[in-house]
C-alpha cells in the first residue's frame, strides 16, 4: 500500500467516515423524531380510545336513560289504557242497560230487564224491587207491592216475602221516605242497597240488594252509576211502559165500543 | 285466526245487546235457549265461537254442550261459557263438558276480548 494509496486510503477512509457519522446522526435524529412520533401517536391513539371510551360510556348512559324514560312512558300508558278500558266497560254497560230500560213499553218486559241489569252487570243473587201501588181512592197510602223477588224462594219470614211490602227494614223505609240511594249493611238492616226509584223527583218504589253472587263479594265503584242509572231510569220506563199499557187498554175498550155501536 | 262468526246463547236480551257492542268486530248470531243455538249451528256453519250461558230455559247451556260435543261435526268448536255461577266446582264441570274457558258474570268486556284474542292466536299458531 503505498502512501498515496494509503494516503488516499487513509482520505478516502477519513473522507467517507465524516458523511457515515452525519448520516448515522441523521439517521439517530430520524429515529428519534420517528421514535417522538411514535409517542405521539400513541399518546394520540391512547387519547382517542379514552375519549371513545367515555363516548360510549355516556352514550350508555344517556341509552340507559332514554330506555328508563321510555319503559316509564310505557307502565303509564298501560295504566291509562286499562283505566279507559275499564271506563269504556263502564259507560258500556250504562249504555247497554239505558237503551234496555227504553227498548219497550211491555211492563213485564222493563221488569224483567231490572232483573237482568241486578243479575248480569251487578252481581245481585237476592233483590227485590217494590213498587208503588196505583192510588186507591179513600185510601190514604196505598203501600208498595213486590213487582219482583229473586233468590229468596226459601227464606224464612222477612219484610219481603208475600205480594206486598209494608215496611220493615229501616233503610228501606227512609229510603222510600226521603228518596237517598244507601249503601248497606247497617246495624239495622241487612240491605246492601237501596235504590230509590223516581219518576220526575217522586219515589215510585226502591229496588233492594239483599245479597251478591258469592264470587262478587262487594259493591265496586262502577256499580255505584249503574245504581244512580236504575233510580233515575228504570220508574220512568216502567211508569211509561204501565202509561202505555193502560192506554193501550183503554183504546182497545173504546174501539170495541165504537165497533158495537156501529153494528160491525 | 279471527272467528268468522259469533253464537250467542243467553236468555238475556240486554247480554244480546252488551255482546253487540261489545264484540262489534265480529258477525254475531244469538239463540236464547241451547234448542235454538242447535238450530243456529245447522243454519250457519261457519260459527267456530259460541259465547254460552248455563241457565237458560228449554235447554240449558250443560245440556246444550252436551249435544255440542256428542257430534263429531262440532268437535273443534270453540265455546266460551259466560254464567253467574261462579263456584269452583261450576267452573270445573264446566271445563270438563268441553267448555274452552270459564268467564263468571259480572264481567269487564276485557276479560273476554282477552280470551277471544288468545283464542285467536291459539287457533293461528
Amino acid at each position: 500500500m503505498n502512501e498515496r494509496s494509503g494516503m488516499t486510503e487513509s482520505g478516502r477512509l477519513s473522507s467517507t467516515a465524516v458523511p457515515g457519522r452525519d448520516l448515522l446522526g441523521e439517521l439517530r435524529s430520524t429515529l428519534e423524531k420517528a421514535n417522538e412520533l411514535l409517542r405521539v401517536v400513541e399518546a394520540s391513539q391512547q387519547g382517542a380510545a379514552v375519549r371513545e371510551a367515555g363516548t360510549a360510556e355516556e352514550r350508555i348512559a344517556e341509552l340507559e336513560r332514554r330506555l328508563s324514560t321510555a319503559e316509564s312512558d310505557v307502565k303509564e300508558l298501560a295504566s291509562r289504557l286499562v283505566d279507559s278500558e275499564h271506563q269504556g266497560g263502564r259507560l258500556m254497560n250504562l249504555y247497554v242497560a239505558t237503551y234496555q230500560l227504553h227498548a219497550t213499553l211491555d211492563p213485564a218486559e222493563v221488569q224483567a230487564t231490572i232483573a237482568e241489569i241486578a243479575i248480569n252487570l251487578l252481581g245481585a243473587e237476592q233483590f227485590a224491587l217494590l213498587l208503588r201501588r196505583d192510588d186507591v181512592p179513600g185510601e190514604e197510602d196505598p203501600g208498595y207491592e213486590i213487582a219482583l223477588i229473586e233468590g229468596m224462594y226459601d227464606e224464612v219470614e222477612n219484610p219481603y216475602s208475600g205480594d206486598s211490602y209494608a215496611g220493615g227494614d229501616p233503610m228501606v223505609d227512609q229510603t222510600l221516605r226521603d228518596g237517598v240511594l244507601r249503601l248497606g249493611p247497617t246495624s239495622e238492616s241487612q240491605a246492601l242497597a237501596a235504590v230509590p226509584l223516581r219518576v220526575q223527583n217522586e219515589i215510585v218504589g226502591a229496588l233492594v240488594l239483599l245479597k251478591l253472587l258469592d264470587h262478587k263479594p262487594i259493591l265496586r265503584a262502577e256499580d255505584r252509576d249503574l245504581l244512580d242509572l236504575l233510580s233515575a231510569h228504570a220508574a220512568s220506563a216502567m211508569f211509561a211502559a204501565r202509561l202505555f199499557a193502560t192506554k193501550d187498554r183503554k183504546l182497545r175498550t173504546l174501539e170495541s165500543l165504537v165497533k158495537l155501536a156501529r153494528g160491525e | 285466526m279471527q272467528p268468522r262468526k259469533v253464537l250467542v246463547v243467553d236468555d238475556s236480551k240486554l247480554m244480546h245487546k252488551m255482546y253487540e257492542v261489545m264484540l262489534r268486530q265480529y258477525p254475531l248470531v244469538y239463540a236464547s235457549d241451547g234448542r235454538q243455538a242447535l238450530d243456529r249451528l245447522q243454519e250457519h256453519p261457519d260459527i267456530d265461537l259460541v259465547l254460552l250461558d248455563i241457565n237458560m230455559p228449554n235447554m240449558n247451556g250443560l245440556e246444550f254442550l252436551a249435544e255440542l260435543r256428542s257430534d263429531a261435526a262440532h268437535a273443534n268448536l270453540q265455546v266460551i261459557i259466560i254464567s253467574t255461577e261462579g263456584r269452583e266446582e261450576d267452573t270445573a264441570r264446566g271445563i270438563e263438558a268441553g267448555a274452552t274457558a270459564y268467564i263468571k258474570k259480572p264481567f269487564h268486556s276485557e276479560e273476554i276480548l282477552e280470551v277471544i284474542s288468545r283464542l285467536e292466536k291459539k287457533g293461528a299458531a
